[in-house]
């Protein structure tokens, strides 16, 4: 039988479960289940945290690695949504670049490390560069889709409208029928902006991925800890608050 | 037709109109000529190309051959032509009135006219309260009365309805089929309206053009037009309303 939990329970044993895996954690260790040299104490976590940040270099790697994402994000997404309703709206444009789409697509981000070092050397450009490719798939898809599957009886409305310019039909039909679809490839964006935000700071760009290769080859785990925390964190933020202006944007939708 | 009408210009004249696809014509040798305030009823079996016809009437659709010609609009604040669709293909993403406005986008309107001439026909189908509201909070019958008013609000000179009424329940069907025998009178538009339900057609129209099918891998043709002269109120009291509609579906049934 399906149990069925109201929301304040399901609120009560998510934290439960957390503290229940955060206890076995802390547990394994103090008894010696787990060696200490391959995982930190969770509860020494909070005061490696407040020393990076009297130090300021917690705020130091999260504004670079923000400015990397910002960039990256912002560069992929629009230029994601941009391609990808071109090719739906454009029929010459969508044949035109369709194999070349389909030849570019399955490489990962990361393959492009090479070209970024040799393009932009190794600096932040180069990471917002990988940022912005894995950010412009997924953008590009979703906006495609979501402008694609319109329903054309719309596009009529909009003729017998006097609507009939592509412009018009742009900005009154295409782009807030298709919102939806866009808004949900961005939100998906950003998600994937931070996934590769910690790749692309690995080979020496100043930010999270730094920090925490630095901290890893010193053994401090503990260190390591806190900015997966850190990238939770800012992940889960930059996720609400999208989700609020989500909401506000399509408030239309019942 | 009134004496008026007569002596006016016609707002759509359509002569020797064929459509169809991919070399395939399916409707032929359509003639229809309207002048304003005149209201004609195109009836005929499902498929035989009646929404395509308004389509093409309408200009959504190029014709085979033949021409169809509606003048331009009177006044730059207004459209030559506007539709009703048989769903009320309400933008989802606007409120009421933004629906309503969407015609008069483009013309040389401020925006207060604009809004002042959304919420008269908004007021004409009894939804001026509404014209705050999203439309997936408007049952089916008040989104398609929005629909009306988003056609009315352009004031067209010819208003094209394609099955306006036939996705509504029996009840509020009846309701506008009254409420635009109403319209009507307040309206100087001609109106070609579409359906499949021939008492729908002899309650509202002047005249009643039935399409039926031709001989055999023939295209549908225009196979007869019957005037309807009854006065408009009461219409389906009237004793020549139950032969004329019985005559309509002989007609049909013949082809």
């Amino acid at each position: 039988m399906m149990v069925v939990m109201t929301r304040a329970q399901r609120t009560l044993y998510s934290v439960l479960g957390l503290i229940g895996f955060l206890l076995f954690w802390e547990l394994s260790l103090r008894s010696g289940l787990l060696p200490g040299s391959l995982v930190p104490l969770p509860s020494s976590i909070p005061g490696v945290l407040w020393l990076e940040l009297l130090d300021g270099i917690w705020f130091d790697v999260v504004r670079s690695s923000l400015s990397h994402y910002s960039v990256g994000v912002l560069l992929g997404s629009t230029l994601g949504i941009a391609v990808g309703i071109s090719a739906a709206l454009l029929p010459r444009f969508n044949a035109a670049h369709a194999w070349l789409a389909r030849l570019l697509r399955p490489i990962p981000p990361l393959a492009w490390i090479p070209f970024a070092i040799i393009w932009f050397g190794i600096n932040p450009s180069a990471a917002a560069f990988i940022i912005s490719i894995g950010v412009f798939w997924i953008n590009y898809f979703a906006s495609y889709s979501a402008v694609h599957s319109i329903d054309p009886g719309y596009d009529e409305v909009a003729r017998a409208f006097g609507q009939q310019r592509f412009l018009a039909r742009l900005t009154k039909v295409s782009l807030p029928a298709a919102a939806p679809g866009i808004l949900s490839g961005l939100r998906a964006g950003l998600g994937q902006g931070w996934m590769t935000v910690v790749a692309a700071e690995l080979f020496g760009i100043p930010g999270i991925g730094q920090r925490m290769m630095e901290a890893s080859s010193l053994l401090a785990t503990d260190i390591v800890v806190v900015y997966m925390l850190t990238i939770a964190a800012l992940y889960a933020t930059f996720d609400f608050l999208f989700m609020v202006v989500q909401r506000r944007l399509l408030r239309w939708q019942s | 037709m009134t004496d008026t009408s007569m002596t006016m210009h016609p707002v759509l004249s359509a002569r020797n109109v064929s459509l169809g696809f991919d070399g395939t014509t399916i409707l032929a040798g359509v003639d229809l000529t309207l002048h304003p305030q005149e209201f004609v009823a195109v009836v005929g079996a499902s498929g035989v190309g009646k929404s395509t016809l308004l389509r093409a009437l309408a200009g959504l659709l190029a014709p085979q051959s033949g021409r169809v010609e509606i003048p331009a609009a009177i006044t730059p604040d207004t459209r030559a032509w506007s539709m009703v669709f048989q769903a009320p293909r309400l933008f989802p993403w606007r409120r009421v009135r933004g629906n309503v406005e969407l015609g008069l986008e483009g013309l040389s309107l401020s925006k207060a006219e604009r809004r002042r001439r959304a919420l008269e026909p908004l007021a004409l189908v009894g939804l001026d309260e509404f014209a705050e509201r999203w439309p997936h909070t408007l049952s089916g019958g008040q989104q398609q009365r929005v629909g009306i008013a988003r056609a009315l609000a352009v004031q067209p000179r010819v208003l094209f309805m394609d099955e306006p009424f036939s996705a509504l329940d029996a009840i509020t069907r009846r309701r506008l089929q009254q409420e635009l025998v109403e319209l009507r009178r307040r309206t100087e538009a001609a109106i070609v309206f579409i359906t499949h339900d021939i008492e729908e057609a002899v309650l509202l129209a002047d005249r009643v053009m039935v399409l039926g099918n031709g001989e055999m891998d023939q295209p549908a043709r225009v196979v007869e037009t019957l005037e309807v002269d009854m006065p408009l109120d009461d219409r389906r009291d009237h004793p020549e309303f139950a032969p004329l509609v019985q005559r309509v579906e002989t007609i049909i049934g013949n082809h």
